[in-house]
């Protein structure tokens, strides 16, 4: 089952009976389905942070839109559901720059799997035109969260996010590299953050786990 | 008052004393009463503090109305009276002694003075004390000066100041305390044209420097003096050496070895101090102490920087009566006060540098002209030579250098918003001040402009609904308004920045010390660590504080602790480089080259001696793949950049993957290819020509900035630590310095910060112009190559090095591809 990249550094894996295809701006496509998941975008960080005097460079918000963007463009899909973390904190103008992109994709349907970092008020979710979802969200075969679940049902396979996966790799002559990764495990995936600006936390797959990572423009199964 | 007539004072006080004045001092007393700023150059020990105290004392009796006699005006602020000199000293455990040696001589001059410390430990009553009612005196830190900085209401408290000291500058000099020095005494002297600086300092190999830098535009002004002290001190150093060289480890770096030797030096001395070079290393040897020689309990102690400063100040106490009969240190003991019952010096392992191998020998015999002893134990058998060579080198007057830092944004705009969180600043006046400190003297306009940009928009033209909050600007009043900002960078102020670390506490609250945040992460509850000496099992983290209880456990993991391997300096090196090849020739005049003859021999039949001249590189396989080692006896760093420059070099000649390893005296490539080094050789490996360019293009350079990026955002504000018992609300802001590295790399390349940490690789990484220096030494050299079956004892200890450099010219998706990359899995 080794994995063939394709086109723009896609990379497919089958999983639950379902194939996705890993996109190395680090988002994975249910193609069959036409949905789209995204975790970790950690929207409006760059100005929380410059709002407390933290003068983190205002174009990494851009840069998070204009990967998600170029992805809807690229894929097209019909539904588009964030694993968490949508918005990294309080209000502030990064979400209604989020806002006027959405309204630009007015036939995608967007939802949102509500994280720990999203602390919204409800009414700008709703007013946005995001469908929120506070629990687990059922889209047989898959159960989508933001938190990796440790019980799920058997018959069901856990997409999440939250960790931030990268995995250490090394070589002969003691070579070494971290990179982001998609993560999947015997009864659950986790998908690599795709904001700027956000992070990663090194995971050690066991025997018979998958990783992906992401290799400058291609996503490769390691 | 004449100046004659307090030169007689002065003198006579110091003959009420019992003593007579050093010319040194006498020269300093009237250079200052002159109004001269300058430098006086006297090691610790010689009367250095009265060098500059007693001239300040002398002013204060002119100068000063006769003050109002005691209990009347309890608390107010007396006309005339006010701060009058400021002493700087580098660190806390100094200042008790400076403040009773100046207040008693006050006292005796019948000043009605108040001589006051104030650091980090002064209690919030006693700051506010000092506020309200300035002492003469104020014996403070760096930080705490900066700290004053950040009141409002400062350039009144500044107004009556007419001198400030510097003591032992060459301390300072070398860090980016000295820049955060630098820009406090431009604003004094801004405000205070007559203010008189003057520095303290021991010798270094670059005084000249070290005066310019304290002075800054002073040093056009012509009105300084330099006061030298001729204090000569005589060093014996002596060896440890193992029985038998042939039996003794090839590499490593704890000395435990030789421990058993140690202990008649311990039985002979009434007290000793044994210096190690890290604070795992300190640890060790501790608690392996008391392993073999029980009998030493409740006599020996430890004390290094992660332990709590109450029991450090205990071990130091201890040592002043002489109860303890060793403590085992680190670089926590070079300084400070002296101890006199300390008899032997013991350093384990290579001290890396001359002069702090003799400021560690000047911790025993401190009476002048005195022999200090010190006793040297290699940790392996090659580091006997380097006690040949500290020797030469002491015998030959080589001291190193402290570079000063130069161009340090993250420090400036630190200094910056301090002046917008008291009383605001105007640039028109500042941008001089800076201008003229030795740091900045080179910054542009355009560079000032971004500073300011920086601080008050965050470093970019703001958008429409850009919402950057920090420094505002009013009638051209840059100042900070925010409460939460002034209170938070109130608590930033300094340029000192340690890992992230947290307080290690027993069940009942008492502190024991503190300790890196990423040790603690392997461990779980139960689990037992070595810290301090004691075994402590690990109960819960709590917050920010580890819980411990203590255990009975004999094993247990030792911490250890990032950072801190300082490079092997130039003047030992070379110095080192002088006795290999006096080895080469098998003039073996020191007795440690005597000793080393077998293991030389050794190598000579595996695969080379070098001589004079001569240049070694080895090359051979072993399981772990392709080795290629290197020998330029140049220290770490160099070595460092100069094997990413070689394996950049190669890799040129055909797609090829290095990891890196180096110490002190080489460093090697290893690679998991044949390494085509004939065909490299032939095309100018060494040399100089493009250097900046390849050094840029080996990936490298990148990743030591991104080290070095980690105190400047910190320094430059970036780093949010949040503040006492609001850590929850604040966590929405906490990053790490990494996070602001990546994405100022990708958006926005020209970040002052960023190209610091780039200039800062450069000078003080890979030492850009040692390392020029060296390719161009082997450049003139001949170039042995020699192909050993094996490992050679040269080889070896560079070869178990685990901290690697990696530099590859393969696409990292090829490497994956080919599988050369693989998992780490669980």
């Amino acid at each position: 089952m080794k994995p063939q990249a394709e086109n723009n550094g896609i990379a497919k894996v089958a999983v639950a009976g379902e194939t996705l295809l890993l996109h190395p701006f680090k988002a994975a496509f249910w193609e069959a389905r036409g949905i789209l998941f995204l975790a970790d975008l950690h929207l409006g960080k760059a100005a929380h942070f410059r709002q407390g005097g933290l003068a983190v460079p205002a174009q990494v918000g851009h840069a998070n839109r204009d990967r998600l963007a170029s992805l809807l463009l690229a894929l097209q899909p019909r539904r588009v559901i964030f694993l968490g973390d949508l918005f990294h904190s309080n209000y502030n103008q990064e979400w209604e720059a989020f806002c006027r992109l959405m309204e630009q994709f007015r036939t995608v349907g967007f939802e949102l799997v509500i994280g720990n970092h999203d602390i919204l008020p409800e009414d700008h979710y709703q007013s946005a035109n995001l469908k929120i979802h506070r629990e687990a969200l059922e889209i047989f075969p898959f159960l989508l969260s933001h938190h990796p679940l440790k019980e799920a049902p058997p018959a069901l396979y856990n997409l999440a996010g939250h960790i931030h996966p990268c995995v250490y790799l090394k070589g002969n002559g003691r070579q070494r590299a971290r990179l982001a990764c998609f993560y999947f495990g015997e009864r659950g995936g986790i998908l690599p953050a795709f904001g700027a600006f956000t992070g990663m936390a090194a995971v050690k797959p066991r025997e018979g786990e998958r990783a992906f990572v992401i290799a400058g423009d291609e996503v490769l199964e390691v | 008052m004449e100046k004659k007539e307090l030169l007689h004072i002065g003198r006579q006080w110091f003959r009420r004393e019992g003593w007579e004045p050093f010319p040194f001092q006498l020269k300093a007393w009237e250079y200052y009463l002159d109004g001269y700023s300058g430098l006086v150059n006297a090691p610790t020990g010689t009367g250095k503090t009265y060098s500059l105290a007693i001239p300040i004392l002398l002013e204060g009796i002119t100068s000063l109305p006769p003050a109002p006699s005691k209990g009347g005006g309890k608390g107010s602020v007396e006309a005339g009276r006010g701060l009058f000199a400021i002493w700087i000293t580098p660190i806390r455990a100094l200042t008790k002694e400076i403040q009773s040696s100046i207040q008693q001589a006050a006292d005796d001059l019948g000043l009605n003075w108040q001589v006051a410390i104030r650091s980090g430990d002064t209690k919030t009553s006693e700051r506010r004390k000092q506020k309200k009612n300035p002492p003469q005196v104020l014996i403070t830190t760096p930080e705490s000066l900066h700290l004053l900085l950040s009141n409002k209401g400062y350039s009144q408290y500044f107004r009556h100041l007419r001198a400030i000291v510097v003591d032992e500058w060459h301390e300072l000099l070398g860090s980016k305390r000295g820049v955060q020095m630098e820009l406090a005494l431009s604003r004094l002297k801004g405000m205070l044209p007559w203010l008189k600086v003057w520095g303290i300092s021991a010798t270094i190999g670059n005084m000249e420097e070290a005066l310019a830098v304290l002075l800054g535009n002073t040093l056009e002004t012509g009105r300084f003096k330099v006061v030298r002290a001729e204090v000569p001190k005589q060093i014996e150093i002596e060896s440890i050496l193992p029985d038998e060289i042939e039996r003794f480890p090839w590499a490593g770096h704890l000395g435990i070895k030789l421990l058993e030797k140690v202990l008649p030096i311990l039985e002979q001395s009434q007290s000793t101090l044994i210096f190690t070079n890290t604070r795992a290393q300190c640890e060790i040897w501790y608690q392996n102490l008391l392993e073999i020689a029980p009998g030493l309990a409740g006599a020996i102690a430890m004390h290094h920087g992660s332990i709590a400063r109450e029991l450090r100040d205990w071990v130091e106490d201890a040592l002043h009566q002489g109860i303890l009969k060793a403590v085992v240190c680190t670089s926590s003991l070079d300084l400070g006060v002296d101890f006199r019952p300390v008899e032997s010096i013991i350093q384990i392992g290579s001290p890396k540098g001359i002069a702090r191998f003799m400021q560690r020998a000047g911790r025993s015999g401190h009476q002048p002209g005195a022999l200090s002893k010190i006793y040297f134990v290699p940790a392996h058998s090659l580091e006997l030579i380097e006690a040949a060579a500290l020797r030469r080198a002491i015998k030959a007057g080589e001291l190193e250098s402290r570079i000063p830092y130069i161009r340090s944004f993250d420090v400036l705009l630190q200094y910056l918003v301090t002046l917008a969180v008291s009383e605001g600043f105007r640039p028109e006046e500042i941008y001089g001040e800076v201008k003229g400190t030795y740091s900045f003297s080179s910054m542009t306009e355009d560079e000032w402009a971004w500073c300011l940009d920086f601080i008050t928009t965050g470093g970019q033209s703001l958008e429409v609904y850009d919402e950057y909050k920090k420094v505002i600007v009013e009638d051209g009043l840059y100042k900070v308004v925010s409460r939460r900002t002034a209170m938070r960078h109130r608590l930033q102020v300094g340029t000192i920045v340690g890992d992230v670390s947290m307080t290690i506490k027993y069940l009942n609250g008492k502190r024991i010390g503190t300790i890196e945040e990423w040790f603690i992460a392997q461990l779980r509850p139960g689990d037992v660590f070595w810290f301090a000496g004691r075994s402590l099992e690990l109960v819960r983290i709590k917050d920010m504080t580890v819980q411990v209880k203590r255990s009975n456990k004999k094993t247990g993991k030792i911490p250890s602790w990032l950072g801190g391997r300082m490079p092997l300096s130039s003047q030992l090196s070379s110095s080192l480089r002088f006795k290999m090849a006096q080895l080469s020739r098998r003039d073996l005049t020191d007795v440690e080259l005597q000793k080393l003859q077998p293991l030389i021999e050794l190598q000579g039949r595996r695969s080379h001696v070098p001589g004079e001249g001569e240049f070694l590189i080895e090359y051979f396989r072993s399981r772990e793949g392709y080795h290629l080692v290197f020998y330029p006896y140049e220290g770490r760093f160099v070595h460092e950049g100069m094997g990413a420059l070689i394996a950049y070099r190669i890799s040129r000649l055909q797609p090829i993957s290095f990891s890196i390893a180096m110490n002190d005296y080489g460093f090697e490539l290893l690679s998991d290819s044949e390494i085509p080094i004939e065909e490299a050789l032939e095309k100018e490996l060494f040399s100089v020509e493009n250097l900046s360019l390849d050094i840029q293009a080996s990936i490298n350079a990148a990743e030591m900035a991104r080290r070095r990026f980690r105190d400047i955002a910190s320094i430059a504000g970036l780093i949010f630590r949040g503040y006492p018992g609001k850590q929850k609300k604040d966590r929405h802001l906490q990053s790490s310095s990494q996070l602001f590295f990546e994405v100022f790399n990708d958006y926005e390349p020209n970040n002052l910060l960023l190209l610091q940490a780039f200039d800062e690789v450069m000078s003080f990484q890979l030492e850009e112009a040692r390392l020029r220096a060296a390719l161009k030494r082997i450049q003139g050299q001949r170039i042995v190559l020699s192909r050993p079956e094996r490992a050679t004892p040269f080889a070896f200890p560079i070869i178990v090095d685990r901290l690697r450099e990696r530099m590859s010219s393969e696409k990292l998706e090829d490497r994956i591809r080919k599988m050369k990359l693989q998992l780490i899995r669980d």
